[in-house]
C-alpha cells in the first residue's frame, strides 16, 4: 500500500478506507492481548469497542508514514452500537488538523467507522506528537 | 457489575502490569509496530528512554473497567475522552480508577459523566481523562 508522509498531508486529507472481517479468531486475539478478564457475557458475541477503535487506527497507519518515535497524546472515541462477532466494518480517517509549536509537529486525525449498513458504529479523534 | 450508580461513586479499579511480552502482543493484535514500542534499542535513544506501551492498550483496560462496572451499556454508548500524559513502561503497574462526577437527564436518557485516571506504581499520573455512559432515564 502507498504511505503518504506527515509533509504530504494537508488537513481534510482523507486516508483509504479499510473494511475489516471481525472474525472471532481476531477478536481472540485481541483480547489475549488486552490480558482481558473476559468476564464478560457481552464479550462472547460482541467486538470490545477498542478492538474497532485499534483496527480503525491500524487501517489508518497502514497508509501513513510518520517518523519513528511518533506517540499518541489524547484520544477521543464514541460508541454508538454494538458490533457482533463476525461482523465486517469500515474505517474511514481524515486529517482534522495539522499543528506546528516550536519544534513540535502535532496530527489530528478523524476516524470513522461504519458496518454493513453504513450506519456508524463509532467515532473518534486522536492527536499524534511527531518526535521533534 | 454496579447495579445503581449515583453522583460520587466509585467505579471500582482495575490494576493491570505491563511487560515487554504484553506490548508486544498488543502489537501483534493491533498491527502497530511502531519500535517505540517493540524495538529496546531504537527506544533507548529517543527522549523516552526506553520502550513505552501503545496508548491504545492502556484505553482497553480503561474500557474494561467501564464495562465492568456498567455492563452493555458501555459498548453501545460510551464516550471517552483522554490524554495521555506519562508512557507507561515495561515493568509499570498501572491502576485504573474512576467515579461518577454528575448524573444529568435529558429528553429521557441519563447520562452519567465520569472521571478516570491511570497511575503508576509510583503514583504518577500517566492518563486522565472522562468518559459518559448513557442510559434509559431511571436506570441507573
Amino acid at each position: 500500500m502507498a504511505t503518504v508522509s506527515y509533509e504530504e498531508l494537508i488537513p481534510g486529507y482523507e486516508f483509504p478506507a479499510v473494511s475489516y472481517e471481525l472474525t472471532s479468531s481476531l477478536i481472540s486475539k485481541y483480547l489475549r492481548a488486552v490480558d482481558s478478564l473476559n468476564e464478560l457475557e457481552v464479550l462472547r458475541k460482541f467486538v470490545p469497542p477498542l478492538a474497532i477503535a485499534a483496527y480503525a487506527m491500524a487501517a489508518m497507519a497502514g497508509s501513513l508514514s510518520l517518523p519513528p518515535g511518533s506517540i499518541h497524546a489524547s484520544q477521543e472515541l464514541e460508541f454508538f452500537k454494538l458490533v457482533p462477532i463476525g461482523a465486517v466494518i469500515n474505517c474511514q480517517a481524515k486529517v482534522a488538523r495539522k499543528l506546528t509549536r516550536g519544534k513540535l509537529h502535532m496530527l489530528v486525525l478523524e476516524l470513522n467507522v461504519f458496518d454493513q449498513s453504513n450506519e456508524k458504529v463509532q467515532s473518534g479523534k486522536a492527536t499524534v506528537m511527531l518526535p521533534a | 457489575m454496579l447495579t445503581k450508580i449515583h453522583e460520587g461513586t466509585a467505579i471500582p479499579s482495575t490494576v493491570k502490569h505491563i511487560t515487554q511480552e504484553r506490548i508486544n502482543l498488543y502489537a501483534e493484535a493491533s498491527g502497530d509496530f511502531n519500535p517505540i514500542h517493540v524495538d529496546e534499542s531504537f527506544a533507548v535513544q529517543t527522549p523516552l528512554g526506553g520502550t513505552i506501551a501503545h496508548g491504545m492498550l492502556i484505553l482497553a483496560y480503561i474500557s474494561e473497567m467501564m464495562a465492568l462496572a456498567l455492563g452493555q451499556s458501555w459498548f453501545a454508548g460510551g464516550k471517552l475522552s483522554v490524554r495521555f500524559k506519562l508512557p507507561a513502561r515495561p515493568g509499570d503497574t498501572v491502576t485504573i480508577t474512576g467515579r461518577v462526577d454528575s448524573i444529568k437527564d435529558k429528553n429521557g436518557v441519563s447520562y452519567a459523566n465520569c472521571s478516570l485516571e491511570c497511575h503508576n506504581q509510583k503514583d504518577e499520573i500517566i492518563v486522565v481523562g472522562e468518559a459518559v455512559i448513557k442510559f434509559p432515564e431511571g436506570e441507573s
